[in-house]
């Protein structure tokens, strides 16, 4: 029987704000995806793209509903469910003072890569990634762009069936973002499944087999691209995004 | 993987950065090793300069009138080459004497009792607030008991009186103290306050860059998405933390331990003390114990306090009030006399010096030091146990709580405040 990679039904989180008090940041949201898929989340900022992700990668609890990566249950079997997922996001650093080949050592082994396949695991990712000059310096004297190959390398050093990538591109200049958009479709090609969370609609027409746009953090459209633009009768995803919205905007304020 | 295995990554990991890391490696390993044998080394050649400086100079005394008869102390004056004897009494000699341009002024009068021809008094006026004029007067002092003693005995002779009759009582001081007593005792009287404070400056870095570090370099959610239990997590933070605070602890006691004698050799000269310093075999157990429980406990302390920071400022003042709590009952170990008694046994830091000090000294009090460690490690657990459900917490573990230890305790624990019960801050 086949797994599904990833299997998400009526997951909610709620968080208390300050000001706001009691918000619903993620609503009851469903979806899953297929082995060898790229699932884009497209949704403005505050649409709640970024606690989904965080509650498939364990980081967050669900209030409530269920969610499992490669049939591990998000709740009950949280570390399993990590071993199975590699989990980049604009806001997951690197150790500084760990050299680039250090860094892929640490997250292989943590993360439960067999210990005797380490060393050669590493030394291909550093030629894949093309920093083997670099390896052996700390991560703290990398540019930017050498940064991010190696946190892309450490994501996938254990080898995972399932990659979150949270909004990649994010503070990238546009070579960069183009690399990774490059690097994502690769790892699809290699049968990964990848989520993938943006608000740049190039970039989720350009990648994405399928995608769910997330609103107020419900999602209130999931297809293809092609029965995106037939259901909707648009063209572009940027006015396709937009239609979705107004009409979820206009079923919450009859 | 097995949860042991995991923390035996995550905390080769956290040892590895840190000792690439500056700050750590100057205040919990450098620190440790130099600081206080250096400023041992400082104030006692600073003790010896001056005292130094202060024997070179001449002390300036006024004589108001030499005693008739007494020709002899004049020239025991003279002979002092370290008193430098006015011409004539100065006008307000008291206030010169206040002012600094006078050290003493001596005066002659008459007995107040019959006594022996000749026999008179002596009145030294001096400042003791300064240290030249004290200097002064002990010369002053020393040259009229040289005459003193060398009259009394001319004296008895003329009355063909032997000098053992007259004698009055003698003194004779007899130290029951070797060497080695001395020296250990001493080293009681200051090792246990370094010894607390480099264990609290081993943590103190460590425990802010376990928690609040991870949270300003922006690796906190890298950490958190990897296969390892959030227990496994924080058991290596803690150890990390621990081994700093072990680290610092042992390395200071062993620095101090080994320069004592260099370092107070200059001073030892002069005084004649005979001091060895060496800490007995048998302490060392008693002493890795003590470095073990204290470092424990410090560690789960600090670390409970920064869990709530999220940039390394904020955990430094988080940490501070900490540190500075944990030093207050030391200050208290100053006090002379004081015992390792049962009650002080249950009294945590204070416990763990006083065994360390103690041991030091070859003394060990079994039934103390078995309360002591019971005590430290029913604490260490309540602090892990403390830590662990405050990192229950979304909101703390992701560092979007915006309070910290004690609003925390009254919203969440006490349940007064803003916040329902149960209820998380955005992430």
């Amino acid at each position: 029987m086949t797994v599904t990679p990833v299997a998400v039904n009526g997951l909610t989180k709620f968080f208390y704000d300050e000001s706001r008090g009691e918000v619903r940041a993620v609503d009851g949201i469903d979806f899953s995806c297929r082995p060898g898929e790229i699932f884009g989340l497209l949704g403005a900022n505050g649409a709640g793209k970024t606690t989904t992700l965080r509650m498939l990668a364990t980081i967050l609890t669900p209030t409530s509903g269920a969610a499992s990566i490669m049939g591990f249950d998000v709740s009950r079997r949280p570390e399993d469910v990590r071993r199975h997922l590699g989990f980049y996001s604009s806001t997951t650093a690197l150790y500084p003072r760990l050299t680039g080949r250090e860094t892929l050592d640490f997250f292989a082994r943590i993360n439960g890569y067999p210990p005797a396949r380490i060393p050669d695991r590493v030394e291909a990712l550093v030629d894949r990634f093309g920093f083997r000059d670099y390896a052996g310096v700390r991560v703290d004297k990398l540019s930017q762009g050498m940064k991010q190959k190696v946190s892309i390398a450490r994501t996938v050093a254990h080898d995972p069936p399932v990659l979150i990538f949270d909004e990649p591109t994010v503070g990238l200049d546009v070579l960069n973002a183009l690399d990774m958009q490059k690097v994502i479709g690769e790892l699809r090609n290699e049968g990964k499944t990848v989520i993938f969370s943006t608000h740049i609609m190039s970039e989720a027409e350009r990648l994405c087999d399928r995608i769910a746009i997330i609103h107020h953090g419900r999602i209130h459209a999931c297809d293809t691209l092609d029965r995106l633009r037939a259901s909707t009768g648009k063209h572009y995803l940027e006015d396709i995004f937009v239609h979705v919205v107004e009409r979820a905007g206009e079923r919450a304020w009859p | 993987m097995r949860p042991w295995r995991a923390v035996l990554i995550l905390y080769r990991r956290e040892v590895v950065s840190a000792l690439r890391e500056r700050t750590i490696v100057v205040n919990s390993i450098l620190v440790p090793i130099f600081l206080y044998p250096f400023l041992l080394w400082a104030m006692f050649t600073g003790i010896t300069f001056v005292q130094g400086q202060s024997e070179g100079l001449a002390s300036r005394v006024a004589v108001a009138a030499w005693p008739d008869g007494h020709d002899g102390l004049a020239r025991e004056f003279a002979d002092e080459e370290r008193v430098r004897l006015t011409d004539r009494v100065p006008a307000g000699a008291d206030a010169r004497i206040r002012d600094g341009d006078l050290d003493a002024l001596v005066e002659f009068l008459p007995p107040a009792t019959a006594g022996l021809e000749g026999n008179f008094r002596v009145r030294v006026t001096y400042d003791e607030s300064k240290e030249r004029s004290g200097i002064a007067k002990d010369r002053v002092t020393a040259a009229i008991d040289r005459y003193r003693e060398a009259w009394l005995k001319r004296e008895a002779e003329t009355r063909a009186v032997a000098p053992a009759r007259w004698e009055g009582f003698a003194i004779e001081r007899r130290n029951v103290a070797t060497g080695r007593d001395m020296g250990r005792f001493l080293l009681g009287l200051m090792l246990p306050l370094f010894f607390v404070v480099m264990v609290a400056i081993g943590c103190f870095y460590p425990a802010v860059d376990a928690t609040a570090g991870e949270r300003e370099r922006g690796t906190w959610e890298t950490l958190m998405s990897v296969a390892a239990s959030r227990t496994s997590i924080v058991t290596a933070k803690y150890l990390y933390v621990a081994t700093f605070g072990c680290l610092a602890g042992t390395l200071n006691l062993a620095a101090v331990t080994l320069t004592m004698r260099p370092v107070l050799a200059p001073l030892l000269e002069r005084t004649g003390e005979q001091m060895e310093f060496s800490v007995p075999l048998a302490a060392l157990p008693v002493m890795i114990a003590g470095t073990l429980l204290l470092a424990a406990f410090v560690a789960a302390g600090m670390m409970m306090f920064a869990a709530f920071a999220r940039t390394f400022r904020e955990g430094q003042s988080m940490i501070t009030p900490f540190y500075l709590l944990i030093l207050l009952p030391v200050m208290f170990l100053q006090t002379p006399g004081i015992q390792f008694s049962m009650p002080l046994a249950f009294v945590p830091v204070v416990n763990v010096t006083m065994m360390v000090r103690e041991a030091v000294t070859g003394a060990f009090h079994w039934p103390q030091i078995g309360v002591t460690i019971v005590v430290s490690l029913a604490v260490v657990a309540a602090c892990v146990y403390a830590a662990s459900l405050v990192l229950r917490f979304e909101d703390v573990v992701m560092g979007s709580y915006t309070g910290g230890l004690a609003g925390f305790l009254r919203e969440r624990v006490l349940g007064r405040g803003r916040r329902p019960r149960g209820a998380e801050g955005g992430a």
